[in-house]
């Protein structure tokens, strides 16, 4: 790829190639100026192994916030959003103080977590050039690689219902022109070069500063120079915690899909399994799954999340909830299939199938594979949260929470759900329906025990949080310490007890009622009180509450 | 919107991507379509003074994109982050669109007529019944030189007021007094240039790169370092402190000290230039006696800084090849402004750095026309630097205007603080503001208050509307802004560059120049002020006959060369190089400066010096800045810096809130920041915010040469802030 600057500000008819000049700063000579050239790109084309990176002269950037508009002025972006975003760092003490400030559009990683984690290939890494490139069109807008990327690059616009992100102003640098941001910069802080992938992924400390998530999760390539001083610098928007978003959709999604595996797990045991228990579950996975669609950006484009299970696990989760539901639907077909008296719908298939010794046999098998589907999607979810980008979801805790839940509700879920269809049994309009009366016992110690694993589990998770090396962990425990979070808390655990305690005195209802409290706002909290991995932001960024 | 396409929004099927795709602008190359422009137009832009050239881009009558003009000698191509979103002003909310006349006490439309007819009519009333005195006018340094030269002779000569004052008071008038003090007239000697060509730079109360950041790139440190030495002074450790070589933490208003401090070493260690001082200067010998007392041990203990730091900055200083000396309003906002240039004059004056290619005493200024106030005048001097005691100067100008000698004043009237204060004493009883916001940026709000509640009727002429001052209005002006209007700007460097209408003025606004020329025909003064007067080019023709001669001679170049030869300095690169300067004796003055105590000292109750000043977001009082959603949300509020040791003893966290409190009020609900960027004892806050005004706390001290301000130094105390307290 030629990158035809050289000539083009040889003959001097194109006044961009004189805008960053290669003598910035020296005198200024009307005359000659027509001829300087930028050095601020590379000017020979890649060679294999290598790719482009930003360089960031930390010693040099004054801090004026130039390549910052100049980016969002480039994509015709609104003003919520950043591509480039600049962050401050200081250190020391009246008046040896410094301050200084990070200039970051996106790292181009060599391992880039949001390639990886996207479930729709909207990401691709450009084979020539090495650049990060999202694609609109492909992207289905589950936000999944702003979650994913520990500089928090990706960012969601609302007003499109896609992501979007820096692609080091491709179109421009294949052209022979500067980036932006670069073309912005007074003082030549912010340059494109050239990086060998092979030198890089042996050494990549230029890639680390104060202010900056280590580079090691990703290989970010992007290269600072760092003043050469003893003082610690350190980021000054750590005041600035504040709660993420609470993700509702996600919240009731993932409590209701463990509640109903959970049920249909413990129905089993139990032989509860009837046709109207099995229709409820199959309601509720319905609505759950289609809650969750919602959450999307793009939700007409929800089919597309399973495209990606060789390698997301947030198409692995969609690709088994899928099958869940499929064979849930099988499930209940069948077992009303079984029962539907001859009456009502004559077909020979249906005689053979209710005069199979092995009927029974057969549900069972079908719906152990449901709950094994159910198993394996939670799982799967609980692994979309086990990312380094978010501290506290990247914990062992997460995926035992999860199938912990799943055994909390089902328990007294199920059985509820039996009394439920044992009332609607008695309907005077459901009277020429083969609902029969379901007995199934179901013990309530696995409830107990389930709650307080739930709860040990959880208090584990507080006190290592509370312990953690990173600055993002011990920030969600200072979030969780703050009103109405800290309520919230206390809450999700007396209802935890109070589920063990009303499951012990057979007071089942409230004791199911309560362990659904219980998950929600303990889901809740998940997602709010994550403080994500982020680049080093201003002091006054954002809002403030 | 359709409830298709809402449809198809919700789904995610359609994705807007029609706003979103990328062209590639013959110009500038790719980029988001919607800021390819049909035809790009040359201009300067409206915020600093630092007279950055630009290219803004319109299409469909619309501006849609800023970029810097690389073949402009000032910027390169380079603008700051509010140049280069400056074309979402012309399209920004808040702009005031009609005239509105208070009338039961709520301002409601009117046509322009009836708007101007009110107002001459009441100023003329009022005027017949107090005096004509009894009007005060506070311009501004936003307008063009042509609107300005307009605007003083409407005021002096057709109002026959000589209290006509500009917001550039509360700016640069101190370097304009300093400079007279000096050199016997006012302007700045040295250029832009002269930043790249000195050893040694030394910027007294100036944060560059927060206030000129396009002049940044001059100091090029890095390239230059071990060259170069690059020294600043300043009590905060701001971003331009940062990057010195040296940075001098001097204690607040100490700064008279320190450069006494250094020409006594330099006289002391026979580092100053003799045959300069004794061709080129008076009073050397009492000088040189007076700056005994400022003994590097003396000066320590006044400025905090250790004797060696003195002396090795005085002999960088006395051994330069070519030294500069840059300030800005650490030095111009003080009781002791003009005398504080005086004071830095005297240092290149007894070394000779003056009137050489890198040394220069330099007064970087503040608004993008700042300058072109302070040529075109008729507020503290006559235009053209001409002077109001100088009978000669009044009969050439009454020669060119083809008026009666007598109606020229021989005195200047009440600067900006007086007129405010007149008002308050009863003696100004009709004020008229142009495109200026004194509520947030006037010191002591509660006097201002008191002064606009006080008069009678009180004109607002401004591009946005509602602002804080246009609250208290009893007439709205609705004004064109820069990118509307047509004329020029002159920068700190002296260089004037054109000026261009991009797009027209929303609603009703109307340009200054109009406006002004439509009041003079009402006062039945327009065929004498401005025969045959249509456009501000008829304006600049006559002030080009007006300067010709003198020292800011816009005789020699015409709008079209400015605007194709991006700009030209009046008086060449640099002044006085012949070292002749224009007093009686042609010999600059040296001054005897003594460094007082600033007058508000902290105390036990008011324990905090409060410090103010600017960041790079905003622009002064924020109607245009707030008003461009990207700028705005960068900072969005003010904030207070506070050192460490004292947020500890104050039992204060970081972005607590809290509330400082002096003697005249107090600014509630402000951020804390913890840093150590400001001093024990000190605290800083940005003025911009009229949520939460720091004009609310300072102190309404000014300099009695000047008549500036003292913005930097006030007494605060710093309080836990309580909703409750409110």
């Amino acid at each position: 790829m030629s990158l035809p600057l050289h000539e083009r500000a040889a003959d001097g008819s194109d006044p961009i190639v004189r805008m960053t000049l290669a003598d910035l700063g020296k005198p200024f000579d009307v005359k000659t100026s027509a001829t300087v050239v930028t050095s601020l790109i590379p000017a020979r084309a890649l060679e294999e192994d290598e790719q482009y990176r930003f360089h960031f002269d930390v010693t040099k950037c004054i801090g004026c916030r130039s390549c910052e508009v100049a980016c969002n002025e480039q994509n015709g972006n609104p003003s919520d959003i950043r591509w480039r975003r600049i962050g401050e760092i200081e250190g020391g003490v009246y008046p040896d103080v410094l301050r200084h400030y990070l200039s970051m559009g996106c790292n181009h990683c060599l391992d880039a977590e949001c390639v990886k984690g996207c479930p729709v290939e909207a990401y691709t890494k450009d084979p020539v050039t090495g650049i990060v490139l999202h694609s609109a069109d492909a992207c289905i807008g589950c936000q999944y690689c702003v979650w994913n990327c520990t500089y928090q690059v990706p960012q969601f616009n609302a007003e499109r219902g896609v992501v979007g992100k820096c692609d080091m102003c491709h179109g421009r640098l294949t052209a022979g022109l500067e980036p932006a941001c670069v073309n912005a910069c007074p003082e030549a802080a912010i340059e494109i070069e050239i990086v060998n992938k092979t030198a890089w992924r042996k050494n990549f400390t230029a890639a680390e500063s104060p202010g900056l998530p280590a580079a090691m999760h990703t290989l970010s390539t992007t290269r600072l120079t760092l003043p050469e001083s003893a003082t610690k610098l350190e980021r000054v928007d750590a005041g600035h915690i504040r709660p993420e978003h609470a993700h509702l959709s996600l919240v009731f999604m993932t409590t209701l899909i463990q509640a109903v595996t959970g049920g249909l797990f413990f129905a089993l045991i139990a032989h509860g399994l009837t046709p109207l228990f099995l229709t409820m579950l199959l309601g509720i996975t319905a609505i759950a799954l289609n809650i969750s669609v919602f959450h999307l950006g793009r939700p007409a484009y929800a089919w597309r999340a399973v495209k990606m299970w060789r390698r997301s696990w947030l198409s692995r989760e969609v690709l088994f909830f899928g099958h869940f539901f499929g064979s849930l639907a099988i499930c209940t077909a069948f077992a009303w299939a079984m029962v539907l008296p001859a009456t009502l719908y004559t077909s020979p298939f249906l005689r053979t199938l209710q005069t199979w010794p092995h009927a029974a046999l057969a549900l069972t098998c079908l719906a152990w594979i449901t709950v094994g589907f159910g198993c394996a999607g939670t799982i799967a979810s609980a692994f979309i949260y086990l990312i380094p980008a978010r501290p506290s979801w990247n914990m062992v805790h997460t995926p035992f929470d999860f199938l912990l839940s799943g055994l909390l509700i089902g328990g007294t879920f199920a059985f509820v759900l039996q009394m439920v269809t044992n009332w609607m049994a008695t309907l005077p309009m459901l009277q020429g329906w083969p609902l029969a009366h379901a007995g199934a016992v179901y013990p309530f110690w696995p409830v107990v025990v389930a709650g307080l694993l739930w709860m040990l589990n959880h208090v584990v998770r507080l006190v290592r949080l509370s312990r953690s090396p990173l600055f993002e962990g011990r920030a969600s425990i200072m979030l969780l310490n703050r009103s109405p979070l800290r309520a919230f808390l206390i809450a999700s655990f007396v209802f935890a007890l109070g589920s063990c305690a009303l499951a012990l005195v057979s007071s089942v209802t409230l004791s199911c009622l309560a362990a659904f409290l219980c998950v929600l706002l303990a889901r809740y909290l998940f997602f709010v009180s994550v403080v994500p991995l982020n680049m080093a932001l201003t002091f006054t960024r954002g809002g403030h509450a | 919107m359709s409830m298709l396409t809402s449809i198809k929004r919700a789904l995610g099927i359609d994705t807007r991507q029609e706003d979103y795709t990328f062209t590639k602008d013959p110009r500038f190359g790719h980029i988001a379509t919607a800021r390819v422009a049909e035809k790009w137009v040359k201009t300067t832009c409206g915020y600093c003074s630092v007279g950055c050239g630009m290219l803004v881009g319109v299409k469909d009558g619309k501006a849609v994109a800023a970029r810097g003009n690389p073949d402009h000698p000032v910027n390169l191509g380079k603008l700051c982050p509010k140049g280069l979103s400056e074309h979402h002003v012309l399209d920004a909310p808040g702009r005031a669109t009609q005239p509105l006349l208070r009338k039961d006490g709520k301002l409601v439309p009117v046509s322009w007529d009836e708007a101007l007819d009110v107002m001459v009519e009441k100023f003329t009333g009022i005027q017949a019944k107090y005096g004509r005195e009894a009007l005060g006018v506070v311009g501004t340094g936003q307008l063009l030189t042509e609107d300005t030269y307009t605007l003083g002779k409407l005021v002096q000569l057709g109002f026959g007021t000589r209290n006509n004052d500009g917001n550039t008071t509360l700016c640069m008038a101190s370097a304009v007094s300093g400079y007279k003090l000096s050199f016997g007239s006012d302007g700045p000697p040295g250029s832009y240039a002269d930043m790249q060509a000195a050893d040694v730079i030394l910027l007294i109360g100036a944060n560059i790169a927060d206030n000129h950041p396009i002049l940044c790139h001059r100091l090029d440190r890095t390239n230059r370092k071990g060259e170069m030495k690059l020294i600043v002074v300043d009590p905060r450790v701001t971003k331009t402190a940062m990057m010195a070589d040296i940075h001098l933490p001097v204690k607040p208003r100490s700064d008279i000290a320190l450069i006494n401090g250094i020409a006594h070493v330099l006289i002391r260690d026979g580092l100053v230039s003799h045959d300069y001082i004794a061709a080129h200067t008076d009073d050397y010998a009492e000088f040189a006696t007076f700056v005994e007392q400022f003994t590097p041990k003396h000066v320590a203990a006044v400025t905090g800084l250790s004797e060696a730091r003195i002396v090795e900055v005085a002999h960088l200083y006395g051994n330069a090849k070519a030294a500069f000396i840059g300030w800005t309003m650490g030095v111009n906002h003080s009781t002791q402004g003009a005398m504080t240039v005086a004071a830095i004059n005297n240092l290149a004056l007894i070394t000779g750095h003056i009137g050489r290619g890198g040394a220069a005493p330099f007064s970087i200024t503040g608004q993008c026309n700042a300058m072109g106030t302070r040529e075109t005048g008729f507020t503290s001097s006559l235009p053209g630097y001409r002077k109001y005691e100088n009978a000669e100067h009044r009969e050439e100008l009454a020669r060119l205007w083809g008026i009666d000698v007598d109606r020229i004043p021989s005195a200047r009237g009440m600067a900006y603080p007086d007129i405010i204060e007149g008002a308050v004493a009863g003696k100004i009883k009709a004020l008229w503001f142009v495109a200026t916001n004194p509520v947030v940026s006037f010191p002591n709000f509660s006097v201002l208050d008191q002064a606009l509640r006080s008069v009678e009727f009180l004109v607002v002429q401004d591009g946005f509307h509602p602002t804080p001052t246009s609250d208290y209005a009893h007439l709205v002006l609705p004004a064109a802004i820069w990118g509307e209007k047509e004329g020029t700007y002159t920068n700190s460097e002296r260089r004037v560059s054109k000026v261009n209408a991009i797009v027209t003025p929303p609603g009703e606004a109307r340009p200054d120049f109009d406006i002004f020329l439509a009041i003079a025909e009402r006062l039945g003064v327009r065929d004498e002020l401005y025969p045959g007067w249509t456009t501000t080019a008829d304006a600049f023709r006559e002030w080009q006959r007006v300067s010709a001669g003198r020292m800011c001679d816009y005789s020699g170049f015409t709008w079209q060369q400015l605007e194709d030869e991006g700009g030209a300095q009046w008086g060449g690169e640099r002044l006085y190089a012949d070292g002749v300067f224009p007093t009686a004796t042609g010999r600059a003055k040296l001054h005897c400066v003594p460094c007082l105590p600033f007058a508000e000292q902290p105390d036990g109750e008011y324990n905090f010096v409060l410090n103010t000043g600017r960041t790079v977001e905003h622009w002064h009082t924020r109607t245009k800045t707030a008003n461009i959603e990207m700028l705005d949300t960068m900072v969005p509020q003010a904030w207070l810096e506070m050192n460490p040791v004292d947020a500890a003893q104050l039992k204060l966290k970081a972005h607590d809130r809290v509330t400082v409190v002096s003697r005249r009020s107090a600014v509630n609900n402000l951020e804390l920041r913890i840093t150590g960027i400001v001093a024990p004892g000190q605290v800083f806050m940005p003025f911009h915010f009229s949520e939460t005004n720091s004009n609310l706390v300072t102190l309404g001290a000014f300099d009695p040469i000047s008549r500036e301000p003292n913005f930097k130094q006030c007494a605060v105390r710093v309080e836990k802030f309580s909703q409750t307290l409110i």
